[in-house]
């Protein structure tokens, strides 16, 4: 970063095509903070919404979709640090978002089913924990 | 080159930042509406249009190479994990919610097939109604 500035300071020696090329390189770098900023500044609605929402669907929904800003904030950091292996890191975030969606709300219901179960028939004796066939 | 490259800069900042605008609308959307399967709604919109107009501002940026094949991999990737996880988060908001009729409309079409298709998944119930139809007989 230093060198970069030092470069930068130095333009009118420097010969014009470097010139140029080093104004495209700041513009970029400063076009991917201020997404990388914003990105992080919309987090926290999400974030409020996880908290506030009535429903464990809610909470669910704004899961998802602060995985999905997380997943442009990683892949921006790939082309910012100019390291593609954080794309795959994107691409397994991913994968393990949708999981545990899936898996919370196959949970969730199965918890739902047996709790109704228990409520239906109170005077059942407690074990069969295998029962909840629905997970 | 040098034009090539603004070029470049521009349409792929465009499409970045149309990219956010998505996002934004979809936080919007979700504030606006007032139950889970109406913000669903919005949340899918920033899931595909979104995070689809982000990775192409990006796969412009990163030019020809392998960054931009995996880029186009996970919006491939979301294209067929986000209706299924919007499809298992509505039933889990219809399977647990007991009051689901004050929020949406539920049709007796609906319910009878519900019914149906409970009585043909529990086979203690689905023995039910043959032993009357043969007591009748």
């Amino acid at each position: 970063m230093e060198c970069k500035n030092f470069r930068y300071a130095f333009r009118d020696i420097a010969d014009t095509d470097d010139n140029i090329h080093m104004e495209v390189e700041m513009i970029y770098h400063n076009l991917y903070i201020t997404v990388l900023i914003l990105l992080a500044i919309m987090l926290f609605p999400c974030l409020v919404r996880a908290v506030r929402g009535p429903r464990i669907a809610d909470r669910l929904v704004s899961v998802n979709m602060m995985g999905t800003m997380v997943m442009v904030m990683i892949a921006v950091l790939a082309l910012l640090l100019d390291e593609g292996y954080l794309v795959d890191i994107c691409l397994l975030y991913a994968m393990i978002s949708f999981l545990a969606v899936v898996v919370l709300s196959k949970v969730y219901i199965g918890i739902y089913e047996e709790k109704r179960h228990k409520a239906e028939n109170p005077d059942e004796d407690e074990e069969g924990g295998m029962s909840d066939g629905s997970f | 080159m040098g034009v090539f490259e603004w070029i470049r800069l521009i349409v792929g900042g465009v499409f970045l930042i149309s990219g956010l605008a998505t996002f934004f609308t979809e936080i919007f959307g979700v504030f606006h509406f007032r139950y889970v399967l109406n913000r669903m709604h919005a949340t899918a919109m920033g899931d595909t249009l979104g995070i689809s107009s982000c990775m192409v501002g990006l796969m412009i940026f990163s030019g020809w190479n392998f960054t931009t094949l995996k880029l186009l991999l996970v919006v491939v990737f979301l294209w067929f994990a986000s209706p299924v996880s919007s499809h298992v988060l509505a039933r889990l908001e219809v399977a647990t919610n007991e009051n689901l009729e004050d929020h949406c409309t539920v049709y007796p079409e609906l319910k009878m097939l519900e019914e149906e298709l409970a009585a043909a998944a529990d086979p203690a119930k689905q023995a039910d109604p043959a032993s009357s139809d043969q007591t009748k007989a």
